[in-house]
């Protein structure tokens, strides 16, 4: 068969076949339904193959089952207007999106505070729902001071304080490693705090821990001094690493910073996240951390998500920092 | 028209959908896409409905399978756009990213619609030539 052949050009004996009213015969007719079954059939084959390649359904479960692995997303920032960002819905949008898309269903995402701008009903029923959409199976989160505005983080804990303790700290333990979230942002005067009541409630909750035990502590606001003129720091944070010193590794994540910032003491270390609204100047660049509004077409590269991996027997998790897609 | 230039199109636009259909199945099965709803799902299709229809051109030249090609380098050209631009359910990506196969997916895709043109005009040219002689006849 030629090519010409194959084209189906209208033949001279097509008469005698039953033509019928858009000029094609019923052998013509015959032919194109085969071509076309063939196609569904073999689109409908390769799939399976595909999939079968990808191994879905147990694809989006990690590699290895003993290593623990989250995602920490911070400073959303839902209702902010202004020219940082014009669209901090979309941004969390896709970071939510570039989270689904790991490859792997990370154990947990945590939200490390500023959920919202304003602490509105509205923006934390938006937040929720946007949330949902990701594919973990926890999501938890931490307040940040934009999600206590007014009320000291009521109406924070309607929207995610179920199961916490006080103002919203909560710890567990999740494949060898102990996880402590803190809330130091619902008493704000010029830097973060604790409180005395959260600190007891970590000297209960380290006491009958192993040194050897891996220790994570998520929080808003920075537990080191990164730059306490700016309020980028906690008062009574000694206290609560004072509690930490005999544990072989601590690592304590933050958001608040919109910027990313590691800092190591003893063994401690400490990670500041990028957010997904806007950036804030670096410490001490600036009158003040106001949002700082980047060049056109710019703005994806200082937001981010971090993926952390944790493998039992190993000191410290490693942290991976991804710039907005 | 020399059939054996034909033949060489149909190939080529076998080749070019099976290209498209390779770095959507390579992005589905080991990019990470598909976990992402509604663009997973629809990696699938375009890939293995581009393998499908890249399979049959080596057989065959069926109007449909000229349509298959161009529906799967539009399809896939209209997802690339859109994701660029207004997104594509909630979803969106930046430039020519992920690199490479961003570029090569467009490439392919841009070649297969250039293709299927260029069938089409072969296939019409003589057919136009026989309308002329027979109206004058």
């Amino acid at each position: 068969m030629t090519d010409q052949d194959k084209a189906g050009p209208v033949g001279a004996g097509d008469a005698g076949t039953g033509r019928g009213e858009h000029g094609m015969t019923r052998r013509q007719l015959i032919r194109h339904s085969a071509w076309f079954g063939a196609a569904v059939a073999l689109t409908f084959t390769g799939g399976k193959v595909i999939s079968r390649v990808a191994g879905d359904g147990a694809g989006r479960t990690p590699v290895n089952t003993s290593e623990l692995q989250f995602v920490q997303v911070g400073d959303s920032h839902l209702g902010f207007t202004g020219t940082a960002n014009t669209d901090v819905t979309a941004t969390f949008a896709t970071a939510i999106n570039q989270v689904n898309s790991l490859g792997y269903t990370p154990d947990f995402v945590m939200h490390t505070g500023d959920i919202t701008h304003l602490s509105t009903a509205a923006e934390f029923g938006l937040a929720r729902e946007m949330m949902s959409d990701l594919r973990t199976p926890r999501v938890f989160t931490v307040p940040g001071e934009h999600d206590a505005i007014n009320d000291g983080g009521k109406a924070y804990r309607k929207f995610f304080g179920a199961q916490t303790l006080g103002t919203g700290w909560f710890s567990f333990d999740i494949k060898g490693v102990h996880v402590i979230s803190l809330v130091n942002t619902t008493s704000v005067d010029a830097l973060g705090h604790l409180g005395p009541d959260q600190l007891d409630f970590v000297r209960r909750d380290v006491a009958g821990l192993s040194s050897e035990t891996p220790i994570l502590v998520f929080s808003h606001i920075p537990l080191f001094a990164m730059y306490p003129l700016w309020g980028w720091s906690t008062d009574d944070a000694v206290k609560l690493l004072a509690m930490l010193r005999r544990f072989g590794s601590v690592t304590c994540l933050n958001g608040h910073v919109h910027q990313l910032f590691t800092k190591t003491d003893g063994n401690v270390t400490f990670h500041s996240a990028a957010p997904t609204c806007y950036p804030l100047p670096a410490p001490g660049h600036g009158p003040a951390p106001l949002p700082v509004t980047l060049p056109a077409g710019q703005l994806t590269s200082a937001l981010g998500v971090r993926t952390v991996t944790f493998q039992a027997g190993t000191k410290s998790l490693a942290i991976t920092d991804e710039r907005l897609a | 028209m020399r059939p054996g230039v034909l033949t060489a199109v149909r190939l080529l636009t076998a080749a070019a959908t099976a290209g498209t259909g390779f770095v959507h199945a390579d992005l589905y099965v080991d990019g990470g896409y598909r976990v992402i709803p509604i663009i997973g799902p629809a990696f699938l299709v375009l890939s293995s409905g581009a393998f499908a229809v890249a399979a049959l051109l080596l057989a065959g030249s069926s109007p449909v399978l000229r349509l298959g090609a161009v529906g799967v380098a539009a399809g896939a050209l209209g997802g690339f756009i859109m994701s660029r631009t207004v997104g594509v359910a909630g979803f969106t990506e930046h430039g020519l990213q992920p690199a490479p196969q961003a570029l090569i997916s467009l490439i392919t895709e841009i070649a297969a619609l250039a293709l299927v043109v260029a069938w089409e005009v072969m296939l019409r040219r003589p057919r136009a030539v026989s309308a002329l002689a027979a109206a004058s006849s």
